[in-house]
């Protein structure tokens, strides 16, 4: 005995009607339900160095558990392997997922020469 | 994991550069390690590709260096008919398409989605909502027709399905791509929850009641068909929540509550029929009854150990705590038991502070300055904060069945309440 299934919304048998209009993709991951997400911003990046020899870096932790200690080896790599690099670690004003503010990046552009963003978790 | 993070339109750009997990909690070697090891992905020196990615030439105004963001998938032309087959055979299509929540569903026939249409006076056309698929990147339109394939899937009675258009309609997954273990919760209230049979007494939230089962499930696989259980592509809950099969799905005890319910609560007419949704991670169930402090205290101690997010609390008590809670302790309304919570439960501001998400998602707060966080911030380690500092956020429900003064806390926040009355 066989059964026909007419329908399912569970694939593109389901006969639903693609929004062709929209292509912004969500995000997969992000905030907790109830805690604002950033945003899309467009920018460019600057040049790239061609060293970081006699540079400052900056570390920013992003506020994901145990990024501010993986910043602090990564200070310990470059002053023991990059002495003449500058590390300043900094953590991202603002949540984790939202609500960024000027500050830090400012300060970035007036004394550094590259940013190292992290940790994801 | 690099399609993952390419999939967010605002990261694509960034060059990344992984490590092994998990980052927190690991001692300082462990992360030299990390530093000194290889790139999961790539297999090269992590450290070599901080360097190589500072210093190598970027490649185009996006800055991207080697990778390409993702591109939004294309809609393939429709099909309406699956071709029939025998029932194991359509039953393991089913699931092995991941269309299912892993248990077997009952086919959606055309003869069983015509009888689902009977439940609602809407049209088979009408749109019910506009929803994104997470896994092939469509935004698409779901119609009530769309909503009764997935209503018959779950093993709804006509009269269920208003609940379940409304469930739709509000827009909300019960499922999360977050890599943590998110559980989500419904409730309803009004009178179409006798009118379908729903439980809000002895065993509401055991499987032994059909329209509180099969609704809650209905909005796992309407979340499954918006592709959030695709795992390791949109499902990373690292161990998963096994309270999103039915999504603890309720109804009030309005009639042995002596307090207001929810929905009216939050505005709508006692007489309106109304589904309600809250979010979170942790539930924890009364071990027994309050012996030697009162009902009040009990609850309160046990909020005390999970710190407070945003101050959000939801207490699912039996009418008989309720009662207790009323005529003996003397909280009128549930606002005043909600108000005596935010005053009374404590934690010490060590405690608060170094929990991981509080860390995440509050200290940035109390950096701006927002009070009270700000103030907390300030304390010393041992000093006492009132962490469900907002009254409005701590929900209280009432369900059960009187056969034991009982009680659940979780961090639950209450996310909205819609009506199930427009989708009749």
């Amino acid at each position: 005995m066989t059964t026909d299934v007419k329908y399912s919304v569970f694939s593109l048998e389901a006969g639903r009607k693609v929004m062709e209009s929209d292509s912004v993709r969500p995000a997969i991951g992000g905030p907790p339900p109830g805690i604002p997400r950033a945003e899309p911003s467009t920018f460019t990046f600057s040049k790239r160095l061609e060293t970081l020899e006699n540079k400052t870096v900056y570390l920013v932790d992003i506020g994901f558990g145990g990024g501010y200690n993986f910043m602090m080896r990564l200070q310990k790599w470059f002053s023991e392997n990059m002495p003449s690099v500058t590390t300043v670690i900094k953590r991202k004003p603002g949540r984790v997922f939202a609500d960024d503010n000027h500050e830090l990046w400012d300060e970035v552009k007036e004394k550094g020469y590259a940013v190292i963003l992290g940790v994801a978790g | 994991m690099e399609s993952v993070a390419k999939s967010d339109t605002r990261a694509a750009p960034l060059p990344f550069i992984y490590t092994p997990l998990p980052v927190i909690g690991m001692a300082d070697d462990v992360l030299d390690g990390y530093i000194n090891g290889n790139d999961p992905d790539t297999g090269k020196s992590v450290i070599g590709e901080i360097i190589d990615t500072l210093t190598k030439p970027v490649s185009s105004r996006t800055g991207e260096v080697g990778s390409k963001p993702v591109e939004v998938e294309k809609a393939a032309a429709p099909q309406v008919l699956l071709g029939p087959d025998t029932e194991d055979n359509l039953q393991r299509l089913f699931y092995e398409k991941g269309w299912t929540d892993g248990l077997p569903v009952i086919l959606p026939t055309e003869e069983r989605v015509k009888k689902m249409l009977a439940g609602t006076s809407h049209a088979p056309d009408e749109v019910v909502c506009q929803a994104f698929n997470m896994d092939t990147g469509e935004r698409f339109q779901c119609t009530v027709e769309n909503i009764a394939v997935v209503a018959v899937m779950a093993g709804a009675r006509p009269e269920y399905f208003p609940v379940i258009l409304a469930i739709a309609a509000s827009g909300h997954s019960s499922l999360s791509p977050s890599t943590t273990a998110h559980a989500s919760m419904l409730m309803v209230n009004g009178p179409i929850r006798n009118e379908i049979g729903m439980n809000s007494g002895v065993g509401a939230f055991s499987p032994v009641s059909m329209a509180n089962a099969v609704i809650g499930r209905a909005w796992t696989l309407l979340s499954i068909s918006w592709g959030y259980a695709k795992v390791r592509k949109v499902l990373w809950s690292s161990q998963g929540n096994n309270y999103t099969y039915n999504n603890m799905c309720i109804a009030e005890n309005e009639e042995k509550s002596v307090w207001e319910p929810l929905h009216v609560q939050k505005g709508f007419k006692a007489d309106e029929s109304v589904v309600s949704f809250f979010t979170g991670w942790n539930v924890l169930s009364s071990l027994h009854c309050a012996a030697h402090r009162t009902i009040g205290e009990e609850i309160c101690l046990q909020l005390s150990v999970i710190p407070a997010l945003n101050s959000a609390a939801t207490i699912m008590m039996d009418p008989l705590v309720a009662r207790t809670l009323k005529n003996n302790e003397g909280f009128t309304t549930k606002q005043d038991y909600s108000r005596w919570i935010s005053e009374n439960a404590m934690i010490p501001a060590e405690r608060y502070w170094k929990t991981d998400y509080i860390d995440m998602l509050v200290a940035s707060e109390a950096a701006k300055g927002v009070e009270p966080y700000a103030s907390w911030k300030k304390l010393p380690d041992n000093a006492l904060i009132n962490h469900y500092h907002n009254p409005d956020n701590v929900n209280i429900i009432v369900v059960g069945g009187e056969s034991s003064p009982l009680w659940k806390t979780a961090d639950y926040r209450y996310g909205s309440s819609v009506s199930v009355d427009k989708w009749r």
